[in-house]
């Protein structure tokens, strides 16, 4: 559905600035994840210092954005698609909130981290990598408004879940080989964790995206590899 | 165009007035184009759209209040109690007490509160004292205006405040009990504290009767109405239950006018 501007100005500008703050919570969510998988991978740690330091700013983000979806909500009485942006913008800072959150946990555990070559992290990386890529096509959906975009990102967390069953496998025997790999694989275990609890929000963040968009909710029940989605 | 589709399965309840292929005309001015739709029995149903639209003309048309002016007229099928209202033959002070109308501005007549209800009822009906009495408080009750008015049923209803007046109004359109009530704007000249007491009355009145209201108030036919219909420009631009309108309503025009986007 098409949408043309408010008669008032004013309300026009104050969902046009929600919008914004999301886009800067998404910028920088998406920042923390990058610099948090880097800290991990590639044992950076500068990027693992600054993952963390980014936290103050989106949870003042995310105060800022319910504060304003509140006051519309109060003294707009929005309907139809504003009612559902609105809506939809209190859940997404929200997950966008946590992704974050992930994001500096794994980073400080990064720190902690004493790898000594004998342990594979192709694996991490590449879930790193699919999880980032996900939570910027989320992130790009949601500015763009994209229906097509939110149900490409609903249907792909699929593949970061195999990634992070397989993950589990491989860290269970390398702990078996050599219980002094426990330590180690204790805190990759937590990192793959939470990676795959970054895609958990990302595919929510894409659900409330297509609601937003759309007036329909996704299936509960993504499909496993299927390609079966609401068509429009 | 949208409007409810029931494919008559046995759970769903025949229409109260059904509109088919209504055209309606000022003069030359055609003010409604080929409406079609359905008043669900003991629901509520909203009628929105921007002035002009034609929303009050099809409430003119329920009850054939067009008919007291000369140079305009209906046609299609207006069904009612399985007759065209719009047709030859009606008896129309019939139709006007089965199918009851408030206006915007509350119009209590310059009489005592009791003669108010009284009038409608003597017109139609022959009671007796004590059955006109029981009639009398029972929709005073009704309406919730008994415990404010009980002492004074002498007095002239013209000395009740603007909400009491309205809520007179209602009782006197409901006491010769009609299937339908139409409802036009009817709280757009009262304070929050009278609307709300009006909508709430909508409430109870809808376990009994048919109603249908047009406003402009688009927060109160969220909250008062089970289905909305949005007119525009003569035309019945869609018609759904009203959390699907208000929520995600199917057409573009719909959601630019509920959404405040109309230049």
């Amino acid at each position: 559905m098409t949408e043309s501007t408010h008669t008032v100005k004013s309300y026009e500008q104050e969902l046009e600035h929600l919008g914004s703050l999301m886009a800067r919570m998404g910028g920088l969510v998406e920042r923390q994840t990058a610099q948090a998988v880097k800290a991990v991978v590639e044992g950076d740690e500068e990027a693992a210092l600054e993952a963390p330091e980014l936290d103050p700013e989106v949870d003042e983000l995310e105060r800022e954005a319910e504060a304003l979806a509140i006051r519309i909500l109060a003294l707009r009485s929005p309907m139809a698609v504003d009612l559902r942006t609105i809506v939809a913008a209190l859940k997404i800072t929200g997950d966008l909130e946590r992704i974050g959150d992930y994001a500096s946990s794994i980073a400080r555990r990064a720190m902690k981290l004493e790898t000594e070559g004998n342990i594979s992290l192709v694996g991490l990386r590449n879930m790193g990598h699919l999880v980032q890529n996900n939570l910027r096509r989320a992130i790009d959906a949601l500015t763009t408004k994209d229906r097509d975009g939110a149900v490409a990102v609903w249907q792909s967390d699929t593949a970061v879940d195999e990634l992070y069953t397989a993950m589990f496998r491989e860290l269970m025997t390398y702990m078996m080989e050599d219980p002094r790999n426990i330590g180690t694989c204790i805190h990759l275990l937590f990192v793959a964790k939470n990676l795959e609890r970054i895609g958990d929000h990302t595919t929510n963040i894409a659900e409330r995206v297509y609601y937003a968009v759309t007036g329909e909710m996704l299936p509960a029940v993504r499909p496993r590899g299927g390609r079966s989605y609401p068509a429009s | 165009m949208t409007t409810q589709t029931d494919n008559g399965q046995a759970v769903t309840e025949k229409p109260a007035i059904s509109v088919k292929s209504l055209d309606f005309y000022y003069g030359e001015h055609k003010a409604l184009r080929n409406i079609s739709m359905d008043f669900a029995r003991r629901k509520v149903t909203g009628m929105i759209g921007p002035s002009g639209c034609g929303k009050s003309t099809l409430l003119r048309v329920l009850n054939r209040m067009y008919d007291l002016y000369p140079g305009q007229r209906a046609t299609g099928e207006v069904v009612f109690d399985g007759r065209n209202i719009i047709g030859q033959g009606i008896d129309l002070n019939r139709l006007r007490a089965r199918v009851g109308m408030v206006f915007q501005k509350p119009t209590p007549f310059p009489m005592s509160i009791y003669d108010n209800i009284a009038f409608g009822v003597k017109l139609h009906e022959k009671l007796s004292r004590s059955e006109m009495d029981g009639r009398v408080e029972d929709v005073l009750r009704r309406v919730a205006l008994w415990a404010e008015v009980k002492d004074r049923l002498k007095a002239s209803a013209t000395a009740l405040s603007g909400g009491q007046q309205q809520r007179l109004c209602i009782a006197r359109t409901i006491a010769t009990r009609p299937e339908v009530v139409l409802l036009d704007e009817p709280t757009s000249a009262l304070d929050p504290v009278s609307t709300a007491r009006i909508e709430e009355l909508l409430d109870e009145l809808k376990k009994e009767f048919t109603i249908a209201i047009v406003t402009h108030n688009m927060q109160q036919a969220a909250r008062c109405a089970d289905q909305v219909a949005f007119f525009y420009l003569g035309e019945l631009v869609e018609m759904d239950s009203t959390d699907r309108m208000f929520t995600a309503p199917r057409e573009t025009r719909t959601q630019d006018y509920i959404t405040g986007r109309f230049g």
